[in-house]
């Protein structure tokens, strides 16, 4: 069980996380190819191997520097709405690490909320319209929930990464409001949203790198 | 998958090259796969366009004396990244502001609503314009609304030959918007494609079965039909534009547009059979293009498109394009 991050701790699981995106190349291709046009999951690799390769760059970086440039990264490789989406998130959660030196507790749920909030703006997009957004809200609000209660640290990891995986599942019965999916005649009811799956790899292994 | 290419991941950026090796008017920015004119002129309106690649000649080919000042392209399908909008918009500026073309796509309209965040704080003037001409997605303000396709292109045109002739950025903007309120399409797909990342086509359709009002990008149409003859493929894809928006005893132009792997002849066919349609509706045409102008890679099928002109129209639609996309 890790007490905090450090920038090595991030860059690992950043790691992590473009193991498990690339490995998951078909399933989240044939979700987007049902739902959208079928590039959700090559844009993602794209960026999280680039992310990869600058490995040696990012592990020189202090907290702040190193989600700005993630967000940079990400935007300009990723592309598309998920690009700019993850870069805006990146971007600025990266405010609530300046002279920061470890990511506690708390700051995992500033960094997240403060994503999830420039997500949504920027997106125009809230809970409940199957995309990412739905993943990342409700594992956040049950993170929140859980410190507020004075959980253990383990507790409220636990909660956030079963809270998330539901909000994943839960876009399968929702009308799409937002993407490629609301041109379909059904709005994709009975499809799971491929960018929610993908943000949930991410919160994931996130938590999965914590409680090791 | 058969593509003439050396690897998926260079796809853009090996496209953009060989493109400015054919045409000695523009220039590539690596990087951020811009193509922008090379020639520019002081206090000209910048038009810059952009989106997803695999559309090609759009929008890279649509760069030109008479259209785009600067096109940005993205991943193959993906809304192009903020950061390369925003070197579009520098290449673009020549003092007198930036007209940003959009299709209205949510990517698209996220990367580039922020480009214009970023070059307004570094004191660019920027303006921007959503094409929304696919009469098979309905229009609402309060969702996505109906995709851009073809009738992007003559908005290129029209947009790119006011700003030619030196009209401002107001100007340039309400002429833009007049062409988007006057443009309807209509597309359909027979065989879907293959995104060079993935490998393998991103949907089904049987051998029997065609999808009407489908999207440039492989997207869902509104209806699944069997084979038809071309003349009952122009009257169904007529009929939806019609209905959408009433062109009776005006003046338009038609574009006939291939997705990539259309033969001419088939188009042509179509061309006959839709131009029929209008002189029995007493729909009088002023101009035709057929051609690929708005593809979706090597997808098989086609779009149709509808501008109702005036006076003013006609007159930008005849200016003089150099864009090698749509010589005019």
């Amino acid at each position: 069980m890790k007490k905090g991050l450090n920038t090595k701790d991030v860059v690992e699981v950043l790691k992590r996380i473009a193991k498990r995106i690339e490995e998951n190349k078909d399933y989240i291709t044939e979700l987007d190819a049902i739902l959208g046009d079928g590039d959700h999951w090559a844009n993602m690799n794209m960026g999280y191997q680039k992310i990869v390769s600058i490995e040696d760059e990012l592990l020189k970086l202090n907290l702040a520097d190193l989600l700005k440039k993630i967000g940079m990264t990400l935007m300009s490789t990723i592309g598309g709405s998920s690009g700019v989406l993850y870069g805006v998130a990146f971007i600025t959660a990266h405010k609530s690490l300046i002279d920061v030196d470890e990511i506690d507790e708390l700051k995992i749920y500033e960094v997240l909320n403060s994503g999830l909030n420039a997500m949504m703006e920027r997106g125009n997009a809230k809970p409940g319209d199957k995309t990412m957004i739905d993943t990342l809200y409700h594992g956040v609000k049950a993170y929140k929930e859980s410190l507020d209660n004075k959980e253990k640290f383990e507790t409220a990891i636990n909660k956030m990464v079963k809270s998330a995986e539901e909000g994943m599942k839960s876009t399968k019965d929702m009308e799409a409001a937002k993407g490629r999916a609301f041109y379909r005649n059904d709005k994709g009811v009975g499809h799971i949203d491929p960018g929610a799956v993908t943000m949930y790899y991410q919160l994931e292994e996130l938590a999965q790198y914590i409680l090791m | 998958m058969k593509k003439i290419i050396n690897h998926p991941d260079n796809v853009v950026s090996e496209m953009l090259m060989g493109l400015e090796k054919s045409n000695p008017d523009v220039v590539y920015f690596s990087e951020v796969e811009v193509i922008a004119r090379k020639e520019k002129k002081t206090n000209k309106v910048g038009l810059v366009s952009g989106g997803g690649s695999g559309h090609e000649p759009a929008h890279a080919g649509y760069v030109g004396y008479g259209m785009l000042d600067a096109a940005v392209s993205g991943n193959v399908f993906a809304s192009p990244s903020p950061d390369r909008v925003l070197k579009g918009i520098q290449e673009a500026d020549t003092g007198a502001g930036v007209l940003l073309v959009i299709k209205n796509y949510s990517g698209d309209i996220m990367n580039f609503s922020m480009a214009k965040d970023l070059a307004e704080m570094e004191g660019l003037k920027v303006e921007t314009v959503v094409v929304k001409d696919d009469v098979a997605v309905e229009d609402s303000t309060y969702s996505t609304g109906r995709r851009g396709i073809a009738g992007t292109v003559f908005v290129h045109k029209i947009a790119g030959a006011k700003a030619e002739k030196g009209a401002s950025l107001k100007e340039v903007k309400e002429t833009a918007q007049k062409t988007i309120k006057n443009v309807r399409s209509i597309g359909m797909a027979m065989t879907p494609c293959i995104l060079p990342a993935i490998g393998k086509p991103g949907f089904n359709l049987d051998h029997n079965e065609v999808e009407i009002g489908m999207g440039i990008h492989g997207e869902p149409g509104v209806d699944r039909t069997n084979l038809k003859t071309a003349k009952e493929y122009a009257e169904i894809m007529v009929e939806k534009i019609l209905a959408d928006y009433d062109y009776s005893g005006s003046e338009i132009a038609l574009m006939i547009n291939g997705l990539g792997a259309t033969p001419l002849m088939e188009l042509y066919i179509l061309n006959y059979e839709v131009t029929k349609i209008l002189e029995d509706k007493g729909i009088k045409l002023y101009k035709t293009f057929v051609g690929n102008f708005m593809t979706s890679l090597e997808m098989s099928g086609c779009s149709i498109t509808f501008l109702k002109l005036d006076d003013e129209l006609k007159e930008l639609l005849d200016f003089e394009s150099k864009a090698p996309g749509l010589r005019v």
